[in-house]
């Protein structure tokens, strides 16, 4: 059967949202979860408030608690009224929203309640014209992917898109396994159900305008490009601090850690989308393809020293802006003496044309002074110290610093001359922030994404490749540190992390950058 | 003088025309000095020009709330060539807090020029305009038939010329529009084109779903009905035209030299009843109909197709944009609008046609 290509809507040109995907049934699967609340359908509601969901657009629900649709509706409504970044909640638009969210009890291992869902995609398909298209998003726990994806192919609610017809799409939240044995099995149940291309995985760091922005600050301008490699460049700082603890997530964490919470993907998209090379196109595949490479590149962790190029911490008793709060121990759901990290500092080298020999820092952290996210290019000082004798000092290298969160923008550090009859320099900043000179606040993360999903674009999601070619970079590390008799170094909540990690840095005469 | 500083509050401050650049640049330094938290932030620069005091106040205003969202120098000019000759200046600061006790500001200057001064003014606005930044110029109210040469010096070293038709008295304004945007590098913009936004986003989900894509090309009659309150005024009639006009372009239907299309009927209808701008469309397709209205109650426009149910509604605001968000939405715009380029050459011929008759 062939498909036939539609042309573009000619209306649509010179809109603001030129590309209007066709109107599809999303399925949630952990509607009633707390990412559902806080996150999707916010965000949904907010595509709606800018005029960016498709007309017809219907949202289903699907958990396994009671609710009828007013009820879920209405605790959606709270919940939008709350956390939309267009909030609160514009009655008509609300109104013609809720005429499409909908809610089906069931149970995630049981047929019965996928039967009943879909009866009820297939209501909306004669009611609103979503033509059997379908997205399924599993905010749910991972143990449950397999058992979703095996029911919905034996229910017959996935479509080929060999086969030409409407698409399915599933969009998978990390984490996307703990171990590259565990990624490979979830990605071979996916698989089993559903091609590569079918599969989003979503990473909500790469729907945040900062990061897709360091692609455009890379390969939208001229005079970045050329200082972006090892001839001009000493050495990347990449910081992911946050300065919450575990909260309510004890016993997930114990299991994670925050190499695998954080490094294995955040922090590896970050350094990709820094250290990638221009794609031939701005693609999904394209784009991805020269990711993984960097990845693909990233130096082994030396056999038997894995743990020389990295350092392990967790935080005690100690208080972030002000408040008291306590040790990682004596949080909820956590073993007395466990030794899950939750500080990690790790050295990277990336073994190719472009970064051979430039050290990558990358440190992240819980229970950190402040939440931050920030990349810094620290570039080679200037070749001969003209102002070194005058001045009896040293002049300061260059610093690019990319702020991804909060107050997100771009900073360039410089030495410039002190006003006044001798020669003096100190270091200035040239400043830009999104908030000072685009003034709105951008649109959250899983807007982006959800839209792309709709749209059928995967550029901002974690292809399969880059996953396991990420666990299988970090396993040799994790498995080090599991099998070491040293427990993590502890480090005060509300500090920069254990000592450990300065010396680290410091031992080669560069420090970490305050962000 | 008055203390400068007094302009970070929001007031005017009167200041020698010949040094606004250095005065500026002291305001900042004080600022500096005594430790305020202060940005300075710029991404456009936006002249302007007024006729009038009313309109030199509005634009005022407009540009300051404008200056929130989009960054920018802002230069009013209000130039009245009857007036005694003198010039004056004063300056000002548009400022609103980002949070965190910062505040971002950005700088605006009022020029007041009457006589033989007013030739004075292009060079100065010239000479105030931040290098490498775009410039976007307004023009507030009808635009001036004669005097070419001063328009055209203002509009030298402008990126953006930003009018509004609802506020024009014949078809020539439009012509004068359009010719800025043939036979210069400045792109025309219009404040009433922004405002069809919304009916332009509505009207295009009619023809979102696959099963209507093609029925586009299959146009029979549009009809647009507008909210006048006096419709002899030109000004009021061109939302309505330049609408049919970009369904018309978009359907890829001919217009010839006299402006009538060719298979198409095109009605306008005036409802004074209804508040002003396009009220209702109805499009007469082979095999079916549609129609996208405003729902005054709820403030949305809604859109219906042969009244089936698979026929969605496109939740559109319909509530007015006040004429700084209007700015915003333009200013936020890169480079200008090829649809409006595109569009304008058939509303004036329709417009020529329907002043004939």
């Amino acid at each position: 059967m062939s498909s036939v290509v539609l042309e573009p809507n000619p209306l649509r040109e010179g809109l603001e949202q030129e590309r209007v995907p066709d109107a599809s049934c999303l399925v949630i699967f952990g509607a009633s979860g707390d990412l559902t609340h806080r996150k999707l359908l916010p965000a949904l509601y907010s595509l709606a408030h800018d005029g960016l969901l498709p007309a017809g657009q219907a949202i289903v629900g699907f958990a396994r608690p009671e609710y009828t649709d007013e009820a879920f509706r209405a605790e959606i409504k709270a919940a939008c009224n709350e956390f939309a970044r267009t909030k609160p909640a514009d009655d008509a638009i609300w109104q013609n929203f809720e005429k499409r969210l909908f809610y089906v009890q069931g149970s995630f291992t049981e047929p019965e309640g996928y039967n009943r869902l879909k009866q009820k995609l297939a209501e909306c398909d004669t009611t609103f014209g979503t033509g059997g298209r379908r997205i399924y998003y599993l905010a749910v726990p991972p143990n449950f992917f397999p058992v979703i994806a095996e029911l919905l192919g034996a229910e017959g609610m996935v479509a080929d898109p060999e086969r030409g017809g409407p698409y399915t799409r599933v969009i998978i939240e990390k984490p996307f396994g703990r171990d590259l044995e565990s990624a490979r099995e979830l990605n071979r149940v996916a698989v089993t159900t559903f091609r590569e291309r079918q599969v989003f995985r979503i990473d909500h760091y790469l729907g945040k305008e900062t990061v897709q922005n360091l692609l455009v600050l890379r390969f939208a301008n001229g005079f970045f490009e050329p200082f972006w490699n090892r001839q001009y460049i000493d050495h990347v700082q990449l910081t992911v601090a946050e300065s919450i603890g575990v909260e309510k997530r004890g016993a997930y964490f114990e299991q994670a850690g925050i190499a695998r919470d954080i490094i294995q993907n955040h922090m590896l998209q970050l350094v990709s989308l820094v250290a990638m090379e221009p794609p031939v196109a701005f693609e999904a595949e394209a784009v991805r393809d020269e990711k993984v490479k960097v990845i693909r590149a990233l130096r082994d962790f030396p056999a038997g020293h894995e743990c020389e190029l990295s350092v392990r911490g967790q935080y005690t008793t100690g208080s972030v802006l002000g408040e008291a709060v306590p040790g990682y121990r004596e949080e909820p759901d956590v073993a007395a003496d466990s030794r899950t990290e939750t500080f990690a500092a790790v050295k990277v080298f990336i073994d190719n044309w472009r970064w051979a020999d430039v050290p990558f820092y990358l440190r992240a952290g819980k229970r950190l002074p402040k939440r931050v996210t920030d990349i810094s290019i620290h570039f080679r000082p200037a070749p001969y110290p003209l102002f070194k004798k005058i001045q009896g000092g040293r002049t300061q290298p260059n610093v690019l610093s990319i702020r991804i969160q909060p107050d997100e923008g771009i900073s360039l550090k410089f030495d410039s001359k002190v006003p006044g009859a001798t020669i003096r320099t100190a270091p200035v900043t040239m400043e830009f922030r999104y908030a000072t000179s685009f003034g709105a606040e951008p649109p959250e993360a899983y807007e982006r994404l959800l839209l792309e999903t709709m749209l059928g674009d995967s550029t901002l999601f974690a292809r399969r490749d880059e996953v396991e070619t990420a666990w299988a970079w970090l396993d040799p590390l994790l498995r080090a540190w599991q099998n070491s008799p040293e427990p993590p170094d502890p480090y005060p909540a509300g500090t920069w992390g254990p000592p450990a990690a300065d010396a680290m840095i410091e031992r080669e005469g560069r420090r970490w950058r305050r962000p | 003088m008055s203390d400068i500083r007094e302009a970070i509050t929001g007031r005017e401050v009167r200041v020698d025309y010949a040094s606004i650049e250095q005065t500026l640049a002291e305001l900042w330094r004080i600022e500096k000095t005594e430790g305020v938290a202060v940005t300075r932030a710029a991404l456009w620069n936006v002249v302007a020009h007024a006729s009038n005091a009313r309109d030199h106040d509005e634009a005022s205003d407009t540009l300051a709330r404008a200056a929130a969202a989009v960054p920018q120098r802002t230069i009013v000019i209000r130039a009245d060539p009857t007036a005694p000759a003198e010039m004056a200046a004063w300056i000002s600061a548009n400022c609103h807090l980002l949070g965190e006790g910062k505040q971002v500001c950005s700088e605006e200057i009022s020029i007041v020029a009457g006589g033989d001064h007013v030739q004075r003014v292009p060079p100065l606005v010239s000479a105030l305009l931040i290098p490498d930044m775009p410039v976007a110029f307004w023009w507030l109210g009808d635009l001036p038939h004669d005097h070419a040469s001063y328009v055209h010096d203002l509009l030298e070293s402008a990126d953006r010329l930003i009018v509004d038709s609802s506020q024009f008295d014949s078809p020539t304004d439009l012509e004068i529009v359009e010719g800025v945007g043939k036979r210069t590098d400045t792109a025309a913009a219009d404040l009433n084109w922004i405002r069809l936004d919304g009916w332009r986003a509505a009207t295009a989900s009619v023809f979102d779903p696959p099963q209507m894509r093609d029925r586009l090309g299959t146009l029979q009659q549009i009809r647009v009905l507008s909210g006048v309150s006096d419709a002899s005024y030109f000004g009021e009639s061109v939302q309505a035209l330049l609408f049919a006009s970009w369904l018309i372009a978009q359907a890829g239907l001919d217009i010839d030299g006299d402006g009538g299309v060719s298979g198409v009927e095109v009605l306008f209808e005036a409802r004074p009843s209804q508040p002003p701008g396009v009220a209702r469309v109805d499009l007469e397709l082979k095999e079916s109909s549609a129609a996208i209205e405003r729902d005054l109650e709820r403030g949305v426009l809604v859109t219906n197709v042969d009244g089936r149910i698979d026929a969605p509604e496109a939740v559109t605001r319909t509530s007015a944009r006040k004429t700084d968000q209007l700015i915003v939405r333009e200013l936020q715009r890169p480079h200008g609008d090829p649809m409006l380029t595109k569009v304008l050459p058939i509303a004036i011929r329709m417009a020529k046609r329907l002043s004939r008759k």
